[in-house]
């Protein structure tokens, strides 16, 4: 045994006991870092572990108290009891209160929130819904809808494995030039997803539910600042479809970042920093 | 209109190498770790071309060039030869780099078998990467 090279990660996880949706629910949160609170949310039937990258920089945990939690239902989170007998489905209106729930939980003063494909979604609608409630909004391969590609019905059925078909389905998003050790665990994240996860996330995302290109005109930047971030190998929100988007929105401030994917803190997160910290340099110096 | 010609159907341009495939699958540590118990009859276009590439237990045990007289199948994926070279490229551009990339802006026509190709997409998205330049030999 070599204890010394060793090395812990800085990364600390607890579990949250709260109601969410008039139920108990028991939710796993994990945080490295201090300061400034950064609220990120997951993509869709993955996990906390997307953001590994970030939670061990140390130049970004200066300055940002990094936060991240598993969303019911997924990671190391639980369903909520009586589960067997349900059918799990995202809503834009559950998704947005379980988020709000938890930054109350945690007390957090004002966060910065960035979220990631579907929580790029929410993360428009927090900036049309409840801006005051933000520092800054950072939106990663987000758009305001999306044009369905494939069919859902294998995501989740008895006769094919779930996991690994979620992660085949979602793998060509990633960009072929990220490291191949990042993209293998952003795809194990995806086959160890809970059967239907996937599939009941995307029922927010490519539903009419999740649909907003009507209400972002009514975001107002001047009371929280929105960052786009989107990488331009993603085909599912392409840099076409966040531009479609940004189009709609004053003061919205929206980049391409070549060489990655719809899964950019995970795939590459040596790159994804790099494009990132410009803009966490803004929000930081904005006070 | 040009007349049919039965001499010019014979060998079309082909921009996929599946004539190696065979070869570049063998011990493959991916297809072999995602092939299990895959039996798959998959025909692949490449512009007028069709091949017909045969699975057996995981395994690539034919591929036969076309033209094909009415072959069983359970996959057919059919682009244009202009799509495939693209994608061939040792770096491909966005929308070119993955099966469904170039499902996603109908650069590709999938149909068949869609309960099997889902079982098995890592499988099938790996035969058609063995056909990179920089794959060969890996």
């Amino acid at each position: 045994m070599n204890a010394a090279r060793a090395q812990v990660e800085p990364i600390v996880g607890r579990y949250l006991n709260l109601e969410l949706l008039g139920r108990p629910h028991r939710l796993y949160v994990e945080e490295a870092g201090q300061g400034i609170p950064l609220l990120c949310l997951h993509t869709a039937g993955s996990d906390t572990r997307q953001w590994r990258g970030m939670m061990n920089d140390a130049e970004l945990l200066r300055d940002f108290r990094v936060i991240a939690f598993d969303m019911p239902w997924h990671g190391k989170s639980s369903p909520p009891a009586g589960w067997q007998s349900e059918a799990y489905r995202l809503t834009a209106s559950d998704y947005s209160a379980m988020t709000l729930a938890v930054a109350d939980a945690l007390a957090l003063d004002k966060p910065v929130v960035m979220g990631c494909s579907i929580g790029g979604r929410i993360a428009l609608v927090f900036a049309i819904e409840c801006p005051e409630r933000f520092r800054a909004i950072i939106g990663l391969q987000s758009g305001a809808t999306i044009d369905p590609y494939y069919e859902l019905t294998w995501l989740h059925h008895p006769s094919v494995h779930g996991g690994e078909a979620s992660a085949a389905y979602v793998s060509g998003l990633m960009a072929p030039t990220s490291p191949a050790t990042e993209r293998w665990e952003t795809l194990w994240h995806y086959m160890q997803g809970g059967p239907g996860i996937f599939k009941g996330d995307l029922y927010f995302y490519r539903g009419a539910d999740g649909d907003i290109r009507e209400r972002l005109a009514g975001i107002d930047t001047k009371r929280c600042p929105l960052y786009l971030l989107t990488g331009e190998y993603d085909y599912s929100v392409s840099p076409q479809d966040t531009q479609l988007a940004a189009d709609r929105i004053a003061g919205v401030k929206f980049s391409v970042m070549p060489r990655l994917g719809h899964f950019p803190m995970s795939e590459n997160p040596a790159l994804f920093l790099s494009y990132l910290k410009p803009v966490l340099a803004e929000i930081k110096a904005r006070g | 209109m040009t007349r049919y010609s039965f001499w010019a159907k014979v060998r079309p341009a082909m921009t996929l190498p599946l004539d190696v495939l065979a070869q570049r699958a063998k011990g493959d540590g991916l297809l072999a770790r995602f092939g299990r118990d895959l039996d798959l009859a998959l025909i692949v276009g490449d512009g007028d071309l069709d091949w017909l590439v045969e699975i057996e237990r995981g395994v690539v045990a034919r591929v036969t060039r076309g033209p094909l007289i009415m072959p069983r199948s359970d996959l057919r994926m059919r682009a244009a030869s202009e799509t495939w070279a693209r994608f061939l490229e040792p770096v491909p551009p966005p929308g070119y780099h993955d099966l469904f990339a170039m499902r996603r802006y109908r650069r590709i026509q999938i149909e068949g078998d869609i309960r099997l190709m889902s079982a098995y997409l890592f499988y099938i998205k790996r035969l058609f990467e063995l056909l990179r330049p920089r794959e060969a030999g890996a």
